[in-house]
């Protein structure tokens, strides 16, 4: 197997990049040391002395309940972040990261939990961004292109690099963003939950590429809340909770269980289904929806959907087959070719999103910091959006402030959002509580009928079980829910009705008490569409 | 988090302290003493005769930064408002001498017209950026000039006074009394305050005023300014909330305009005698271009915008004790460039030491307590 730094071409190669000499002999020097970090923000201790070490080419999983600090542990590994107190030491050389630059030259590179890619530029430019290879002067885009073609075939990351980043999907946009980190010759990768986007056969793509890294030498740092995943492929696993490091462990020592202990102290939740709620009464229903891109080509493909009050309707595909389409389709961001939309009875497909929305339309969207939440808004404003014109948050033309901040503490409380206040603005909150806040103001609003996009995506163990709960009696008071989502035994395990939609059409109607996550697995492919489903 | 006061209002001080040693430093090496211009300053700037020239110039001033901020809430940059407010004001002047109405109905007829043509305006680079892309910036320069070629079309096909009418330059024909807003001179001296003959203290601060606490209310208090905040911070969120985004441009552009109709109105309907009409002395221009600079010193904040307009017409006021001691007037331009940026570049360092020190008090409070004083959170 060919060594991940002789495929640099001299050309594109970081200049700083030193291979540390550790991580070739025998391993006895730690790639990464982290001594009595301690990292504070305003109302909150993020980290508080957090003593981690990695072991050279290993896969290193740091797993912990939402806001227990694991991201900004990553951040300050990456000089995004400064410590206010304690040392890093990468390959036995004490360093001090100015900025995430120093960081790179030290063969680090991160994968943040929400992408940082910039929308309208292409695959190839977001790669190259702020590393651009020159060639006498101006940018070398053949080199870089065909650099970027072979990171593709080494690690089977398909990207097509002329794309606008603003027409992919989620799973591929982290694709761009690992192609990114290796593209600036990293030797310690830290990937923040990236498997949380991914459906199960990305998921072992993933790993296989994870492994073919790491035995070339590469060490690996990630972040997950899918304890079963961890415990496959880490070689050593770190426990953090209320920002310190708990516990140290090896896969072979502890169970799924244990660790969620360790975490939170409760145990792993299973996504399963009551007795059936499902009426006979149609709530939201599509007939022949129809989206095209510009070029005429289909996203979404005469796709009929029917669901009743109190049903989950689960939809499952790998990501990019047209669901993003359909989300918007049913939202009113999009215009569609043909097809209908009723929502209660009413023929929605012509209203504006807003009169949507006002007709009792909930939406957790697939990717939160886009379509979710003002970042640079404190929680109580972000509480109102998608709400701005319905009780209590306005009262007339005016927003009714208190009102809406009294509801943003009950929801805070309810849902159990960890924040200081709720005059914090939203960015500063961790990434599983962002996703509680939007659980909570969608479904405190009391929709008829809710779009739910990965609703646990990026949250721990014991929160996932927190919102599967709630979804759960929501739809027993009747909601009927479109729920989207990459985990597979979420979809299995919350859905009265299962579809599979696959380049953007519906090729599979399930059972879900009689689908095993294989079987859906291969739906989802494409494999199954062609004979068996009928 | 709460804001540290305090530190909120160092930020224009440190600015205006840096603008002043950059400014002093200027005049020293340009062979004038520094303490003469600060002696002007002390002596001159702050008597009655300059505070009421101040707060006269600082009303449009206020209104232009407001109509600039409007856009800047929600990343529109109406560069246009000079366009807007220079037709707005001779298509109101020119109405408003043509009719004969009671005094209070044709001051808001006057008023009307102005906010009506500089909303319609307004509103053709909106169009064009919902309906095709145009970029608001190209489409609005392109209307300054489009918008002075028109006024001086109309101004002299039809809109101008016989020649010779009055004295002086070019403009309408004067506007009736009702169509006149009152001095505040009576007022003022009531209060026991005595203005020296030949000042007027326009009353047109309170039509800057009613503007602010609109916008103030518009703002933060509204559906509509949640909408437009919203637009400004994750058009993408916005959209998904309801937000229909095209609509959004053009409101938010219209209701920009709107308020920029009124920037010029100030003097052709203060002014006494033949001097209420419109002409190039009575209505100036540029006030779009400063509201630009105006709404980045007070930040797109209502009461930022006010001290950012009392700021600039200070200066401005100054200029005239400068040249009669004479000193060069033209400190008080690189006073106010100075102030914009020193402004920018302090609020960032304000917000850094803010985050340290807020950093720091978590420290101490993290700490177990080693007597027996604890700072309280
Ligand atoms: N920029 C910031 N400003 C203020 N507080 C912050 C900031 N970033 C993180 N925090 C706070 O620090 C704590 C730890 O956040 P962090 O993002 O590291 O959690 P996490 O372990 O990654 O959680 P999750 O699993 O939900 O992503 C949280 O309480 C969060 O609110
Ligand atoms: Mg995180």
């Amino acid at each position: 197997m060919m060594r991940l730094g002789t495929a640099v071409p001299s050309l594109i190669r970081p200049p700083g990049v030193c291979v540390p000499a550790s991580r070739i002999d025998d391993g006895s020097v730690a790639a990464v040391e982290l001594k009595g970090i301690v990292k504070r923000f305003p109302g909150v201790i993020a980290n508080d002395d957090v003593n981690l070490t990695v072991a050279p080419g290993t896969v290193h999983a740091l797993v912990g309940e939402n806001g227990a600090g694991k991201s900004t542990l990553m951040k300050i590994l990456y000089g995004m972040q400064h410590p206010d107190e304690g040392t890093i030491t990468i390959g036995g050389e004490r360093v001090e990261f100015k900025s995430p630059t120093d960081a790179i030259r030290h063969g680090i590179g991160m994968v943040h939990q929400h992408f940082m890619l910039a929308d309208n530029l292409t695959v190839l430019e977001n790669v190259i961004l702020g590393y651009e290879p020159t060639r006498f002067g101006v940018i070398d885009f053949d080199g870089a292109r065909r650099r970027i073609e072979e990171l593709t075939e080494l690690y089977g990351l398909p990207v097509e690099p002329d794309v606008r980043v603003e027409r992919l999907g989620v799973g591929d946009r982290q694709r761009v963003e690992i192609l990114k980190v290796l593209f600036r010759g990293a030797t310690t990768l830290i990937l923040d939950e990236p498997t949380a986007v991914l459906v199960p056969q990305e998921v072992d793509e993933l790993f296989d590429n994870l492994s073919d890294l790491k035995s070339q030498g590469i060490t690996i740092l990630f972040i997950s809340h899918k304890l079963d995943e961890v415990l496959t492929v880490a070689d050593d696993i770190t426990v953090m909770r209320a920002g310190t490091t708990v516990a140290a462990r090896k896969p072979a020592d502890v169970t799924s269980h244990q660790l969620a202990e360790l975490m939170v102290g409760s145990e792993l939740p299973t996504p399963e289904t009551r007795e059936s709620t499902v009426t006979d009464q149609v709530c939201l229903e599509l007939s022949g929806i129809t989206v095209c891109r510009e070029d005429g080509r289909p996203d979404v493909d005469d796709v009929s959907i029917e669901i009743h009050q109190g049903e989950i309707v689960g939809i499952a595909g790998v990501e990019g087959n047209g669901q993003t389409q359909l989300i918007a389709a049913i939202m009113g961001t999009t215009t569609t070719r043909s097809g209908s939309i009723s929502l209660d009875g009413d023929d929605i497909t012509h209203w504006p999103t807003r009169r949507r929305r006002e007709a009792g339309l909930g939406y957790v969207p697939e990717d939160r910091h886009r379509h979710g939440l003002l970042l640079d808004a404190p929680l109580w404003e972000n509480q109102i959006l998608g709400h701005q014109t319905q009780e209590p948050n306005a009262r007339g033309p005016w927003i009714d402030r208190r009102a809406a901040r009294a509801r943003t503490e009950e929801l805070v409380e309810q849902f159990d959002v960890r924040t200081p206040t709720i005059d914090v603005m939203a960015g500063a909150l961790s990434g599983g509580n962002q996703q509680k806040l939007i659980i909570g103001r969608e479904l405190m609003a009391g929709p008829v009928a809710m779009i739910a996009a990965h609703p646990t995506r990026g949250v721990d163990v014991g929160a996932q079980a927190a919102i599967w709960d709630q979804l759960r009696d929501a739809r027993h008071d009747g909601l009927a829910t479109l729920l989207i989502s990459a985990d597979l035994e979420e979809l299995i395990g919350l859905s009265d009705t299962l579809l599979v939609i696959y380049k953007g059409r519906i090729v599979a109607r399930l059972d879900p008490a009689a689908t095993s996550p294989e079987e859906l697995g291969s739906h989802m492919t494409g494999a199954a569409a062609a004979g068996g489903a009928g | 988090m709460k804001k540290n006061w305090k530190l909120q209002a160092a930020a224009p001080i440190l600015a205006l302290v840096g603008a002043a040693v950059i400014a002093g430093i200027i005049l020293a090496a340009t062979g004038n003493d520094p303490g003469d211009v600060l002696q002007v300053i002390v002596d001159d700037g702050f008597e009655t005769r300059r505070v009421v020239d101040t707060l006269n110039r600082a009303a449009p001033y206020y209104i232009a930064g407001v109509a600039v901020a409007i856009g800047f809430k929600m990343t529109l940059f109406n560069i246009g408002v000079e366009g807007q407010y220079r037709l707005a004001a001779l298509v109101a002047a020119w109405a408003g001498a043509s009719v004969n109405l009671p005094a209070p109905l044709h001051v808001l007829f006057i008023l009307m017209v102005a906010v009506i043509t500089g909303a319609a305006w307004a509103a053709i680079p909106g169009l064009l950026r919902a309906t095709r892309g145009v970029h608001e910036v190209i489409s609005s320069i392109m209307l300054n000039s489009i918008a002075l070629g028109l006024g001086a079309f109309l101004l002299h096909r039809w809109f101008r006074a016989p020649a010779g009418e009055y004295p002086g330059a070019v403009g309408t024909e004067v506007l009736p009394t009702p169509g006149r807003l009152p001095l505040l001179n009576g007022l003022v001296e009531k209060l026991g305050v005595d203005l020296p003959p030949g000042t007027r203290l326009q009353s047109y601060i309170f039509i800057a005023l009613i503007i602010g606490v609109a916008y103030h209310l518009v703002i933060s208090r509204t559906r509509f300014g949640f909408d437009l905040r919203a637009s400004g911070s994750n058009p993408e969120a916005a959209e998904a909330s309801g937000v229909d985004p095209k609509r959004m441009v053009v409101v938010t552009m219209v209701l920009s305009g709107a308020v920029a109709g009124l920037i010029g109105l100030n003097n052709v309907m203060s002014n006494v005698g033949d001097q209420a009409r419109y002409t190039d002395v009575s209505v100036v221009g540029g006030l779009g271009f400063t509201g630009i600079a105006i709404a980045l010193l007070g930040r797109n904040h209502p009461v930022g915008i006010a001290l950012g307009a009392l700021l600039w017409a200070f200066m401005d006021a100054l200029q005239t004790p400068l040249s009669s001691a004479q000193l060069p007037k033209q400190i008080t331009a690189i006073l106010q460039g100075v102030a914009v940026l020193s402004v920018v570049i302090a609020y960032e360092v304000v917000r850094r030491i803010e985050q340290r020190q807020q950093a720091s008090s978590l420290r101490r409070d993290s700490e177990p307590p080693p007597a027996s004083e604890v700072a309280p959170a």
